[in-house]
């Protein structure tokens, strides 16, 4: 207990010394003011996306639903649409969200891109960054801390009382601690007021009623954040610690800021697209066409692969046209056309899904020496904004499409003549009570499972460098002089 | 006496290494630039050879019917890309700079997106903008919070003010020093940028070269006006890095939230969703109505009437346009808000300096929104161009082989928007003039000690 006393009463004093300096008050009334922004931004931004999404979502199906009776193949082109729903720790973490198409039209025989990202909407301000409680935590209160935490040693070293500390029998670890403590102290004046303030908008958000897959993300959003910033108060008391000057421990402080969250982040990135080069979306869809070519094109009467088909189903039921088979024969062969050419666009993906993964691997594995990355990857996957979470999304719509496509061929085999109207024929159709029979396109984001799995690589490394930090603790320790 | 402050400010182990590091990254960025600028040159060439074969290929195959093999032909059009544009990518790596579409419905293609990897876009772009609007003040923070301030605090500045006979022509002298020395390293990585990506030097590069040139010039009078408060360092590097963060973080990411909650779009997806609809619908609907609508749009396709089947090309083609016609409003909408959100933040870069120039540079690159939403006007004048082309052969079902498919070649769109000089320069040069006036009057109210 009398250790603790020693920490305690250093963390006091050195809290009641920043709080002498009238700057503080201002900056800290300032991050917080802009915590308020964030979060209120962040607030209306996600409920107008929601609602905007919902609307629609709502509205394409209603108008699904309202097509009168008609040949399944008309509805497989009408289509479906896929909008994306954020989740609501989003609102505190946009993460690639702007860069996220918000729409994907879902139709037969096409992969559409996902369109309509605020990105594509905006000038080229978007790119200096947005204002979230996320980029708050993760940049401006490290730098804060910073400049709270450069004086920490550094100048009671200038000052020589350092000398007078020790010689009072504390050691440099309570030392240490307790201006760890002290500096913590001070940002928790604001890292606290602002978790009430983000948990009570979350549970408002969702009507107080919370799953445990939220839950969970949330807890894990606040303990990892919390471990993030004690990690930059441990920072700043070892480099003042171990500078000769305040001013030394300040440009360190500074560097070190400016290389983890501005430099590395974009540099590392950078050299991960700069060596695995992604092919272009020209090169991309005339790859595809070439492989459905190769494969089999159902437009060609004299396509070799077809005609396999034809002249089998022609020996089986022992008929001499596909006329005269019992079912619809073009359903049949447009779902063995999208069979083959979803098969090939899906093989195409993951090549280039590889590629993506590659680039994005360097920043990755940066997390070890980065612990912003790794932060900002883990926060990011939490609330549903990453890059896995977009594939994802992109995947479920895929699969809806096909389902649905295929579901329209099969009921064009099913109930569509196989004899081919006249040129003035009424064109055949099947009652609008089978449009219901297709399901409403619904995005389910990643569990918390499946994030900790793709962000295993950050987890490990906030651990690694909270191993670190108590090594380095201890070596200073031992090592530091009061000179 | 320039002489041997130059020797003094370059000796230092933290100048050498701060100048070597920018000028490693300069180039970098410009090998970036390069290969950015290879790959569009590269997708134009693919652009160029996959439209030759695509039309060869599906002409053979629908030889009988031009209304059929025209619901599949795609044809392209390239946003010209300058080579200026590898020194500020901008937005061309979120939007696409190559459209390709078909006849059909314009609103389903003009928004298709280009094929990204999210991640690259959040972090973005290592460009020369990127490290002329980050990096140089960050260099030139670090090279002037101390002066004066580190020579009192060790001691050397009495003794400079007595061997000296004017101090504040000396301080001007070591600005002089500093400023030289990173215009030269600014001049050097451009003067590289010009041979290494062919940028030719035309009034665009001019304008580019100065307006970097004043950005410098601003951070370093924002740092004379600190420096002239004669406060110590720690004081002064704080804030000259405050300064840095609202200026290039803070700042503009409010105004983006602004512009974006005040100017919101939900026209794009409206638009879509009618357009959809207004096609679609008239499968359902009788066949004279639509084409009375078609014929109002277009009355030169008067005397094509509909004809006794229950399929026809004209019939579909009308739909189509339908789905187009219908959504105009919508259409509009999206377009004039863009415009509005454009136009907002031009004026509000207009006070920060930052953001004044990042839009500037990507003004002067054509890669701006401006240069976008003008693409996408010339994409809509290019669609309805090939639509009066093959409306009447469509309905007059000329013969396939008899069109000359070689013709269509892939179309570039160049972007001649006058760069203007007052708009680009003037806002900096008046930050500049202020910081240096007031941070003159600093220095002569307050004598330096």
């Amino acid at each position: 207990m009398k250790l603790l006393h020693t920490e305690l009463l250093i963390a006091r004093h050195f809290k009641n010394s920043v709080f002498k300096n009238p700057a503080i008050y201002i900056i800290t009334s300032f991050i917080g003011a802009l915590l308020l922004f964030a979060a209120f931004s962040g607030w209306d931004n996600y409920k107008s996306q929601n609602e905007t999404s919902e609307k629609y979502q709502h509205e394409s199906r209603e108008d699904w639903l309202k097509n009168p009776d008609k040949n399944p193949h008309r509805m497989a082109h009408y289509g479906n649409f896929a909008f994306r729903k954020s989740t609501s720790l989003s609102v505190f973490e946009f993460g690639m969200e702007p860069f996220f198409g918000n729409a994907i039209f879902l139709e037969a025989h096409k992969q559409n891109t996902a369109n309509f990202s605020e990105a594509g909407f905006s000038n080229s301000m978007l790119r200096f960054g947005e204002i979230s409680i996320a980029m708050v935590l993760q940049i401006l209160l490290p730098l804060l801390i910073f400049f709270v935490g450069f004086n920490a040693v550094a100048f009671e070293r200038e000052n020589g009382t350092l000398k007078i500390l020790l010689s009072q029998g504390i050691s440099w670890k309570q030392l240490l601690f307790g201006k760890i403590l002290g500096i913590a102290n001070v940002v928790m004046l604001l890292f606290v007021p602002t978790l009430i303030v983000v948990v009570l908008i979350w549970l408002t958000l969702q009507n107080f009623s919370i799953s445990a897959d939220e839950t969970v993300k949330m807890l894990l959003f606040i303990g990892f954040h919390f471990i993030y910033l004690m990690f930059f108060c441990v920072v700043a008391v070892l480099v003042s610690a171990s500078s000769k000057t305040s001013k030394k421990a300040l440009v360190s402080l500074i560097g070190i800021w400016l290389i983890f969250t501005i430099i590395l982040p974009r540099t590392t990135q950078a050299i991960g697209a700069y060596l695995y080069e992604a092919p272009s979306k020209i090169k991309f869809t005339s790859n595809i066409e070439e492989d459905i070519l190769k494969e089999g094109d159902s437009h060609n009467p004299n396509d070799v692969h077809y005609k396999a088909i034809k002249d089998s189903l022609l020996r089986v039921y022992k008929v001499d046209s596909v006329q005269k088979l019992p079912f619809n024969y073009s359903g049949f062969i447009m779902t063995e056309g999208e069979k083959i050419s979803s098969n090939i666009y899906n093989k195409h993906l993951e090549d280039l899904l590889k590629i993506y993964a590659k680039q994005n691997s360097f920043s990755k594995a940066f997390s070890f020496l980065n612990p912003y990355i790794a932060m900002k990857n883990l926060s990011m996957g939490l609330s549903n904004t990453d890059y896995d979470s977009y594939i994802d999304f992109q995947k479920q719509a895929e699969v809806y499409r096909y389902n649905m496509a295929q579901k329209m061929n099969a009921l064009q085999i099913k109930y569509i003549s196989n004899k081919k109207p006249g040129p003035n024929d009424k064109p055949l159709k099947i009652g609008k009570e089978h449009w219901a029979e297709v399901e409403e396109f619904h995005y389910e984001p990643k569990g918390i499972w499946d994030v900790l799995k793709s962000e295993i690589i950050s987890v490990i490394s906030i651990f690694l460098w909270v191993i670190l930090l108590f090594i380095l603790i201890r070596i200073a320790a031992k090592n530091l002089k009061a000179i | 006496m320039l002489v041997l402050l130059f020797k003094n400010f370059i000796r230092s182990k933290g100048t050498k290494i701060g100048l070597l590091f920018l000028l490693i990254i300069g180039f970098i960025s410009l090998l970036i630039g390069h290969q950015f600028q290879e790959k569009q040159q590269n997708n134009i060439a693919e652009t160029t050879l996959y439209q030759k074969e695509h039309i060869a290929r599906n002409a053979t195959f629908h030889k009988d019917e031009i209304g059929l093999l025209l619901y599949y032909i795609k044809f392209s059009l390239v946003n010209n890309t300058l080579p200026i544009n590898s020194l500020a990518i901008g937005q061309r790596d979120v939007n696409p700079s190559i459209q390709n579409v078909t006849i059909r419905g314009l609103e389903g293609q003009k928004y298709d997106s280009e094929l990204n990897n999210p991640s690259n876009l959040l972090s973005g772009n290592i460009d020369f903008s990127f490290v002329l609007l980050y990096l140089f003040p960050l260099l030139i923070i670090a090279f002037s919070y101390n002066i004066v301030s580190e020579e009192k605090e060790s001691g050397t500045w009495k003794i400079v003010a007595t061997q000296s006979p004017n101090t504040f022509l000396y301080i001007l002298k070591l600005f002089y020093v500093r400023i030289l020395s990173l215009i030269a390293l600014l001049t050097l990585i451009l003067l590289a940028a010009v041979l290494f990506l062919q940028i030719p030097l035309d009034q665009s590069f001019f304008v580019f070269y100065g307006l970097s040139i004043l950005y410098i010039l601003f951070w370093f009078g924002v740092c004379f006006f600190i420096v002239s408060l004669q406060k110590n360092s720690n004081f002064n590097a704080v804030i000259l890095l405050t300064i840095w963060l609202f200026l290039i973080i803070i700042l503009p990411a409010g105004i983006n939230t602004y512009i974006i909650n005040t100017y919101k779009v939900p026209e794009a997806l409206e638009l879509t969703l009618t357009q959809r609809n207004a096609y679609h619908e008239k499968w359902d609907m009788d066949k004279q109505e639509t084409l009375d609508k078609f014929y109002k749009h277009y009355p030169q396709f008067k005397n094509y009437v509909l004809p006794d089947k229950e399929f026809s090309w004209l019939w579909y083609y009308a739909m189509q346009q339908m789905g187009d016609d219908e959504s105009a409003v919508q259409s509009k909408e999206l377009e004039a808000k863009l415009e509005q959100r454009n136009r907002a933040s031009e004026w509000i870069a207009q006070f920060i300096p930052t953001l004044h120039t990042q839009i500037q540079l990507n003004e002067i690159a054509k890669s701006d929104l401006r240069n976008q939403l003008l693409f996408l006007k010339e994409t809509t004048k290019f669609h309805e161009k090939l639509r009066l082309h093959f409306y009447p052969k469509i309905f007059d079902n000329e013969p396939v082989d008899q069109q000359k498919w070689k013709a269509f070649k892939v179309e570039t769109f160049k972007d001649n928007s006058e760069i203007s000089f007052v708009k680009a320069f003037l806002p900096l040069l008046l930050f500049n003039l202020l910081l240096i006036g007031f941070g003159w009057r600093n220095f002569r109210r307050k004598v330096i000690i």
